[in-house]
């Protein structure tokens, strides 16, 4: 027979101020997890959800991303017109761009500069990201001088407002006309001007960074792959547009995942001894009871089975508790470096139940592994002894 | 009598807690020493910077190049001493592409002379000077790569790309904590005239020029004369002095840095947390005897001083045993492997002597604020109830 779930929960209850430090303590471990895994997911899932698994991006081979990566124009029309690119009437929907990273000062951070990506776009650009859309002011028009930002920047640099402007080059000002959104990917962070404009301020004509083509279907990719790697010449890269950006994310994501898991496992350390301590001490109090139960005929294997629930509920509970303050976190915006494009994005944190459960586990499995010990010590009391005190 | 004495006897009581109370305090120390020493790592890059030093690159974006005449004509700047250019060639060992080092084209003379902390033998040092397609790597990059002087070594261009020859001519050392020990010189001559063949957009460019400022002039000055030379012409730059330079990579990654910090404090939440736990345990269980020891004549005051000279010294031996514990793990363990395999983010991950310090002051300090309420409670007793309280 088991002791009653009450007896547990009642003798967790009467040390309030024990418990409530306890399972804080546990808390903050559950609380620390939970928000860097948030935030290592959500730089997944910002930077990942920049690209389509139907759209194609082709850089230089051995280029780690389009940053490095440059491609002559004249390869340009080759690509475009290989099998598998998706046509509006007779025109290919794909765009050579041009990609840099420009070093604007950012506000609030006296004298520091940071580095933003700026995309030099055809028309067509804005065709591919289906999910772009302009929520302040116009798209730019070809041509011009103009230019337009993702929500993710707005207020962050120096010059990164709607009717504000900045200089690439002295004496030719860039003029902000528009701000637009792509509902939380990578791109939100860039800057889009005229591709020609971007070449003339660069003294870059005749190469494009990247191109990047809308697939006839994600089938379509093997074909198309398969005809712009074919000529060997070209030195040419095509990669599915989502498993591009996945890559992008992986360096970042990875090395806050490793820096969270690295403190957490530290902190659980440390909470899971608080838990022993307090465990511990609660057996020695309650010897007398403990003698008693025995004495009334519960098992030693129900003592054991009490002591190590009790400890497995007060770390739930304190689990719980960081569960949710962690959940507040999704409110909050960071905007950090991409380690591998060097560009700053803006990230939130991404609060997926996944994470919030693996987090409350790992808080109750403290509370077990903590409260064993101490529940094994309880279990092997001699009643008679015990009750003597 | 002694009545610290006392107090820290009372920790002898329950050794067993006590000891899991010490390794608590001690494990919470040594993650918030590996943090410090992340969060100092990365500002000493700031901290051991050469205040005599700028470095001038494009305005813009870091990407694009400046001109190689620019060079001559910093020289030329009134208040510089000299200057070397450097330009990014970014290759990679194709028998090892998953290790990252920074791969340099130099003119060898100016940039010993401007980076002084280098330390290179003579008849090393020679011989990169006279062999164009020597290359002259940090002492760690060596040891990583399994890199020997004489050794022929072939990198991949990703910039310029194909097939690059080198010949291992030197390895130096730094004298200063300001320069990286894995970095890969080479000759820019040799880049140059491939460029000019190549690839000739990328011909007479170069990445950054470097300048040191004479004796008496201000870095921060000769960076805005810079400046302003070039302010009237296309391509026009933005110097630094090196320091600011450091520190503006900073400011990319404030966000982490921001977070750690909190993430240090919270640790030291846990710590008092677990600390205030056990004293206030041992003060319950001794409710009793705190109401003899009244009877018997000692003031409420002493009572508070029994209890916090016990959180003390828990504190205190917590804070020794993370420092034993913390002090060889981050510097042999963590920080050898981080120096080794992610020099660009760690290139000197050691325990600074003052996170040292703190982290045991810190450890005593939060064990006292942990024991105000234990404290508080068992000076606040009343003897008569005391005595009366069954176990």
């Amino acid at each position: 027979m088991f002791i009653p779930l009450n007896y547990t929960l009642r003798s967790l209850w009467v040390r309030k101020s024990t418990t409530l430090a306890t399972a804080l303590g546990i808390g903050l471990v559950v609380f620390v997890l939970a928000s860097s895994l948030m935030l290592a997911s959500g730089i997944e899932r910002t930077v990942g959800s920049s690209g389509k698994p139907d759209h194609a991006i082709v850089i230089r081979k051995g280029s780690e991303n389009e940053l490095s990566s440059s491609i002559e124009s004249t390869a340009v029309g080759i690509i475009l017109s290989a099998p598998g690119v998706k046509k509006s009437g007779s025109t290919p929907i794909g765009a050579g761009e041009g990609v840099v990273v420009l070093s604007l000062s950012k506000l609030g951070l006296d004298g520091k500069f940071s580095n933003v990506q700026a995309r030099g776009v055809t028309p067509v650009s804005q065709q591919i990201r289906s999910d772009l859309h302009i929520v302040e002011g116009r798209p730019i028009t070809p041509g011009t001088d103009e230019a337009m930002i993702g929500v993710g920047l707005v207020g962050k640099f120096a010059g990164m407002e709607l009717g504000q402007s900045f200089e690439l080059k002295k004496n030719r000002p860039l003029k902000v006309v528009g701000i637009f959104d792509t509902g939380g990917s990578g791109i939100d962070s860039e800057i889009w001007l005229d591709l020609e404009t971007l070449r003339s301020s660069f003294g870059r004509g005749g190469t494009v960074s990247s191109v990047v083509v809308q697939l006839e279907s994600r089938a379509a990719f093997d074909g198309f792959e398969a005809a712009v790697e074919h000529d060997k010449q070209l030195g040419l890269e095509a990669q599915r547009e989502s498993a591009y950006y996945e890559k992008q994310s992986e360096g970042t994501a990875m090395f806050i995942k490793a820096m969270g898991i690295v403190v957490a496992f530290f902190f659980s350390l440390g909470a899971m001894i608080g838990a022993m301590i307090t465990m511990y001490a609660a057996v020695s109090q309650r010897s007398k009871e403990i003698g008693t139960l025995r004495a009334l005929g519960f098992s030693r294997v129900a003592i054991l089975t009490a002591f190590v629930v009790e400890s497995f509920f007060l770390a739930i509970a304190g689990g719980l508790l960081g569960a949710l303050a962690s959940l507040a976190m999704g409110l909050v915006k960071l905007s950090m470096m991409n380690f591998n494009t060097w560009q700053e994005v803006t990230f939130s944190f991404d609060p997926n139940p996944q994470t919030l459960a693996l987090s409350v586990i790992v808080g109750g499995l403290m509370g077990f592994f903590g409260g064993f010990f101490p529940a094994i010590r309880a279990a092997r009391l001699s009643p008679i002894q015990a009750m003597r005190g | 009598m002694r009545l610290a004495t006392l107090g820290v006897r009372n920790i002898t009581r329950a050794r067993f807690r006590v000891a899991m109370t010490v390794l608590g305090v001690a494990l919470a120390l040594v993650a918030f020493i590996l943090i410090r020493t992340v969060l100092s790592s990365w500002t000493a890059a700031a901290d051991f910077a050469a205040k005599d030093r700028i470095v001038s690159r494009h305005k813009v974006t870091f990407i694009m190049p400046l001109p190689y005449k620019y060079l001559d004509e910093v020289r030329a700047i009134d208040g510089v001493k000299e200057a070397a250019m450097s330009s990014w060639f970014g290759g990679k060992d194709p028998n090892h592409p998953n290790e990252m080092f920074g791969t340099m084209a130099v003119q060898p003379e100016s940039i010993l002379k401007i980076y002084d902390e280098l330390e290179v033998s003579p008849e090393q040092k020679q011989a990169w000077f006279e062999n164009r397609r020597g290359a002259l790597i940090g002492d760690m990059l060596a040891k990583k790569m399994g890199w020997k002087v004489g050794d022929k070594v072939t990198l991949q261009g990703t910039i310029y790309p194909g097939d690059w020859q080198f010949e291992i001519s030197g390895i130096y050392r730094t004298l200063r904590r300001s320069m990286d020990r894995t970095t890969f010189f080479f000759h820019y001559n040799y880049l140059n005239e491939w460029a000019k063949k190549n690839q000739p957009r990328s011909a007479d460019e170069v990445g950054w020029i470097a300048a040191r400022v004479s004796p008496g002039r201000r870095a921060a000055d000769v960076a805005k004369e810079i400046d302003n030379h070039f302010d009237s012409l296309d391509v026009q730059t933005l110097s630094q002095d090196e320091r600011s330079f450091n520190t503006s990579f900073l400011g990319m990654i404030s966000a982490i840095l921001s977070a750690l910090d909190i993430v240090s404090v919270v640790i030291l939440l846990i710590m008092m947390l677990i600390l205030g736990n056990t004293i206030a345990m041992g003060v319950r269980e001794r409710t009793q005897e705190y109401g003899v020891l009244r009877a018997i004549g000692f003031l409420p005051k002493h009572l508070a001083i029994f209890v916090m000279g016990e959180a003390l010294t828990v504190g205190f031996l917590g804070g020794v045993a993370g420092l034993v514990l913390g002090y060889p793990l981050v510097e042999q363990g963590i920080g050898r492997f981080l120096e080794e395999n992610l020099p660009g983010f760690f290139p000197f991950f050691r325990v600074p002597p003052a996170t040292a310090v703190t982290a045991l002051f810190l450890a005593m300090g939060l064990g006292l604020v942990a024991a105000a309420i234990p404290a508080y409670q068992a000076s606040r007793l009343n003897v008569v109830n005391a005595l009366r309280k069954v176990g």
